[in-house]
């Protein structure tokens, strides 16, 4: 069984945001919500470095730790997915997530959250696959048909790198091995520790 | 004209002094401060130290905290809530119950030891009446729908799974969001309307010496309200009823004012430690307002009470309204 992994390589990423608006416009977003973003850190530096960020898909997710009404699951693939029928739009999942992952659009009165949407690794809902109601309420479902997350797949840098774990980590080893470092890897040696373990 | 004169020349020449000496010191600061150069390798190790920490970059989306990668507190927040929070404050919440209901039956309910004569005198006000009612019913439903979301999960979860739950805790929400202004309204209602007669007395400090006759079941004079019930006025009402009331507030409006996600983790673990204390203690104040002390209930309800009541219960403010003082102290 495959277990679903992003992995934004910081050597490659230049900063285009093409993941950000493929993902809007592939699952038509919410207005006012985006699933992904990429972060500039030292912007206009020397040693400038950007990410591409949304969900992870933790093994141990937070949100759904959290999450009072348990609207969390992850799928066979190892893909964390939501209930948007039972969430109650209570932000619990946002305070808990290290990503910054879930993201609320604003329908109620007094700036109230409405229904938490996020990265669903192009997975859809708990609906059947790739009906009106997924498509309405979680965007399109890549995976049922056999693609992989549009974010990595037109990243044009191949910076974004999404699907299993075995063959995202032999991309980037090689990478590591024509370098000669890991240092275009965030967070690597916790990402792809069997144990979850080691020191950041 | 002649003074100023005189100091234009003398300011214009401590400008350019001050501009020579920053440029004489310039070169001296920056070798000062400047970091030796690091190899790349370390300067990475830096960088995502930072990152790690929740030092924010740069983001084109926009949005509150969109530039920061990494929620460094979390781990932290999921940690308290999930443990120590829902762990202990079950547990004294269900310690409460369980000690009054052993106290009930060891003890039984508080009688008059003597008749009642028949003999009713007013004891609250038609506006105290409304006052607590009003904080009473939204309290219940705040209680209710609070403890719902906290504990909503591990109890009712199983029965009526994910998506029942939703929908009940999606109407908890709402009731919970909506009741909260209007708890607090009746909170500084009830502060206000009970506040004169809930400062120190000197027989409190009989009451305390004989824990009320809780146990000892002796009688302890004591005016319009007895210690135990100042307690629960300042600690309760007033303390945590107004700290529960203002965190919930700030967290109504989490759009407002570009609420950072480190500043709603904190007041959501306040208010619901704030809220399990209240509730723990709100237990007690029910128990003795209904099924422990015979009468107590009525007094809220009608507002009246029979002489004898007044007199086992509040013999000072019996006294004093008696002698057609007002009963205040």
């Amino acid at each position: 069984m495959a277990r679903m992994k992003f992995l934004c390589d910081a050597e490659r990423c230049i900063e285009c945001n093409a993941c950000v608006t493929a993902c809007k416009n592939e699952h038509e977003v919410e207005w006012g919500v985006n699933r992904r973003r990429v972060v500039t850190i030292n912007d206009g530096e020397p040693n400038e470095k950007s990410l591409s960020v949304a969900c992870m898909h933790c093994t141990d997710a937070p949100c759904a730790a959290v999450c009072p009404v348990d609207c969390f699951y992850t799928t066979e693939d190892g893909v964390v997915l939501h209930n948007k029928d039972a969430c109650i739009g209570c932000g619990y999942c946002l305070f808990a997530c290290p990503f910054g992952a879930p993201q609320f659009p604003q329908d109620g009165a007094f700036g109230e959250r409405g229904k938490m949407d996020k990265c669903t690794f192009c997975n859809g809902g708990p609906e059947a696959d790739n009906s009106a109601e997924e498509r309405a309420k979680y965007g399109r479902n890549r995976i049922a048909e056999g693609k992989l997350p549009l974010c990595a797949e037109m990243c044009s840098t191949k910076a974004l790198l999404a699907g299993d774990a075995n063959e995202v980590s032999d991309i980037f080893r090689e990478r590591v091995v024509a370098r000669g470092s890991n240092r275009g890897a965030w967070g690597e040696n916790l990402q792809f520790n069997p144990l979850g373990g080691g020191k950041g | 004209m002649g003074a100023n004169s005189l100091k234009r020349p003398a300011a214009w020449l401590m400008r350019l002094f001050a501009v020579l000496l920053a440029l004489l010191a310039a070169p001296l600061a920056l070798a000062a401060d400047a970091p030796a150069a690091k190899p790349p390798g370390d300067q990475v190790a830096d960088y995502w130290r930072e990152v790690r920490q929740g030092v924010p970059g740069l983001s084109q989306v926009q949005g509150a905290e969109s530039g920061v990668l990494i929620n460094a507190e979390g781990q932290a927040w999921r940690d308290l809530r999930n443990g120590p929070i829902k762990k202990y404050g079950g547990t004294i919440l269900l310690a409460m119950i369980g000690v009054i209901a052993l106290f009930y039956l060891i003890k039984g309910q508080m009688k008059l030891s003597a008749p009642p004569t028949g003999r009713k005198m007013q004891r609250f006000t038609s506006f105290e009446r409304f006052a607590h009612w009003g904080t009473a019913v939204t309290f219940v439903l705040m209680g209710i729908t609070g403890l719902a979301i906290l504990f909503g999960r591990t109890v009712l979860g199983p029965l009526l799974g994910s998506e029942g739950l939703g929908g009940l805790l999606a109407l908890g929400k709402l009731v919970h969001n909506y009741l909260g202004p209007v708890f607090l309204f009746f909170t500084i209602l009830l502060i206000g309307a009970f506040l004169r007669d809930n400062v120190w007395q000197k027989c409190d400090a009989a009451w305390i010496a004989k824990a009320g006759g809780l146990f000892s079941g002796g009688h302890v004079p004591s005016g319009r309200f007895n210690f135990g019930e100042k307690t629960w006025f300042w600690l309760g009402v007033t303390f945590l009823g107004l700290f529960v009331a203002g965190t919930g507030l700030i967290l109504n409006f989490p759009a407002l004012m570009d609420r950072t996600r480190e500043l709603m983790q904190d007041l959501v673990l306040l208010h619901a430690i704030g809220a399990v204390i209240l509730l723990t203690l709100s237990f007690g104040h029910i128990y003795m307002g209904t099924i422990g002390v015979e009468g107590a209930l009525d007094s809220m309800k009608s507002g009246e009470v029979d002489e004898t009541w007044a007199k086992e219960h509040h013999e000072i403010w019996y006294d004093d309204v008696k002698a057609g003082k007002s009963g205040h102290p």
